[in-house]
């Protein structure tokens, strides 16, 4: 009850909410009036702004679409345009057109702070600080005039290999990339595993030490991974033995690696992640496992690919020893703390009670 | 052989355990518990690991100390089965640490015993089945960890002389077997050397070398018939204590 609104009398309060009721009616139907004003020149406009280096950029946009964008019945021209108070328009003065563009991405901030916060945390805007003005704002993957509320998933991810076209290629060619297109909904673009607005730099440590958790989003979840055959005991496996438990350490604040500890990426790929199940097929599964691992182990011999126990927990037909070995010291430690416990007992009550 | 002292108030103790055995003692106490402190937040996760992994300064330097600790205790398990044997087999060492056919014997006498099917108590020697025990399993216990912890530290480079398959085996050998060592340790090694009513708070004999010669009657009376072979097991309750017909050494 110590809101400041208690104090407000009733009446004045269901005053000031119709008032805002009308005026935001209003504001609706004004937003349109001021943008038809600026669309009778600029729809289908062909003429242009000219930059100091040359290039050039159209003032047209197009009417229909931007009447489709989720901006249309919110967002006055001016909003984003705010140098523009009357016509004629100010000289717009920028160098480069690119410059120009990055300027104008400004003005997202202004309503979608959130999303700019994140977005400053990331390798793209730590590069577009560092002045590498190739690097994306909001209008490169969200569009410009014609944004809506949910940026297009497969033209996100082609936006992305417009730059990074090798990786593109790579990813287009991997168990991913192959599955594009394809009806399944579940198929991971770039974003799902680098995120949208705060994209983290990926050749960081941090990064790869937390990777295995991107991939357990997905692949320790039987709705997900129902249909393609897959285990889901992916992540549970990994962070049982060696490798995982140390990475699962470092993620929890214990200090980081002193050199890179194998996660999924490591041994599967990275955009080129491949299936390792003809392998698995023709029997040649420990000549390729052995490759991966003489990436950190260098000589290491062939035989040091059977200490990998697969992505399955361990059974007495694949891991005879680990489950002998298991088994053996749950039936030995109770039994052997439950005699020792029992010859206290006894002793004591003799000692004590029975004398 | 065994040393003998008589002290100023003029009670007489008996030697125990050498200065290098006390020595001994020390050493795998340090490194025992290093190992634990080390070795538990690797096995298990949360924020109490957490808490210790961040306090050594990282995953990375636990487990260089806990390495570091395991080399030391390897070593020093080496040595000490080494000499043991070697003594052994030149007959300068005594059978008094290892188990024979006496000790359970004893074990079941002493059981029948504590349940009253049996008037008198078993007598045992120098080291009885209960202290046999637990240094068995210290020393078996100990060559598991020093085995399956090699493989550990240096899987790639031993994967070239034994089967791969034993490094997982490795991996969950060491960290069960910790787990028993720790079990057997908390509860065996603290009642018998610290709570047990015979001993309790504590038997100093491991760090003074000394055990009382009237405890070493009452506990370990085979072994004080072997010293003072003409006394009487069973003084008469009335009788002062600590006659002074020993000899000083």
């Amino acid at each position: 009850m110590n809101s400041p609104l208690c104090k407000i009398p009733r009446s004045i309060a269901i005053c000031a909410a119709a008032g805002l009721l009308w005026s935001s009616a209003a504001v609706a139907g004004d937003i349109e009036d001021s943008n038809s004003a600026c669309l009778d020149c600029h729809d289908g406009e062909e003429s242009a702004i000219h930059f100091a280096d040359g290039a050039t950029l159209t003032v047209g946009i197009s009417a229909d679409a931007w009447k489709k964008s989720g901006h249309a019945a919110e967002v006055r021209c001016k909003d984003c345009h705010a140098a523009i108070k009357d016509y004629p328009h100010p000289a717009v003065n920028f160098p480069t057109k690119r410059a120009y563009q990055l300027d104008r991405a400004q003005s997202c901030k202004r309503c979608h702070y959130a999303y700019h916060t994140k977005a400053q945390d990331s390798i793209h805007a730590k590069e577009l600080a560092k002045g590498n003005q190739k690097a994306p704002t909001c209008t490169d993957c969200h569009g410009l005039h014609n944004e809506t509320d949910k940026a297009d998933r497969q033209a996100v991810t082609l936006r992305c290999g417009a730059c990074h076209a090798k990786i593109a290629a790579q990813y287009a060619l991997s168990v991913h990339g192959e599955a594009w297109g394809k009806a399944s909904a579940n198929v991971p673009m770039c974003v799902d595993c680098h995120g949208a607005h705060a994209i983290l730099d990926p050749r960081k440590a941090a990064f790869h030490t937390r990777s295995w958790d991107i991939c357990s989003k997905c692949h320790a979840d039987a709705e997900k991974m129902a249909g393609t055959g897959l285990s889901t005991k992916v992540v549970e496996t990994y962070l049982d033995d060696f490798h995982g438990r140390s990475n699962e350490r470092y993620a929890q604040g214990a200090g980081t690696p002193g050199k890179p500890i194998a996660t999924c990426s490591d041994c599967h790929g990275v955009h080129d992640i491949r299936s390792f199940r003809a392998a698995k097929k023709n029997g040649t599964l420990q000549s390729e496992v052995i490759v991966t691992c003489r990436k950190c182990h260098k000589d290491a011999p062939p035989a040091f690919a059977d200490a990998w126990l697969s992505h399955e927990p361990p059974t007495l037909a694949t891991a005879p020893l680990v489950v002998l070995i298991q088994w053996g010291y749950r039936v030995l430690i109770p039994l052997i703390m439950a005699g020792l416990v029992l010859h206290i007992l006894l002793h004591l009550w003799r000692a004590r009670v029975h004398r | 052989m065994t040393r003998i002292i008589t002290r100023k108030d003029g009670s007489v103790w008996v030697e125990r355990f050498t200065p290098i055995r006390r020595a001994e003692h020390i050493l795998v106490l340090a490194t025992f518990v290093v190992l634990i402190v080390t070795g538990l937040p690797q096995k298990f996760e949360g924020p109490n690991a957490n808490g210790i992994l961040a306090a050594l300064g990282g995953l990375d330097k636990t487990r260089w100390i806990h390495r570091a600790a395991g080399i030391v205790f390897s070593i020093h398990a080496t040595l000490h089965i080494g000499v043991f044997v070697a003594g052994l087999l030149r007959g300068t060492m005594r059978w008094s640490l290892l188990p024979t056919v006496q000790d359970l014997r004893d074990a079941l006498g002493n059981l029948r015993y504590y349940l009253g099917l049996q008037k008198e108590a078993p007598e045992l020697p120098k080291f009885d089945y209960r202290q046999k025990f637990e240094y068995l399993g210290m020393v078996l216990g100990g060559l598991v960890m020093v085995v399956t912890g090699l493989v550990l530290l240096y899987p790639a480079a031993l994967a070239a002389w034994i089967p791969g398959a034993l490094i997982p085996a490795a991996f969950v050998a060491h960290s069960n077997e910790a787990m028993l060592a720790l079990l057997v340790l908390i509860v065996w090694h603290v009642y018998g050397s610290h709570l047990s009513p015979e001993v309790f708070p504590m038997d100093t004999s491991v760090f003074t070398g000394f055990l009382r010669k009237d405890e070493l009657r009452e506990r370990h009376t085979k072994e004080f018939r072997r010293l003072f072979p003409q006394e009487p097991v069973h003084p008469s309750p009335a009788a002062p204590e600590a006659a002074p017909t020993e000899p000083a050494k």
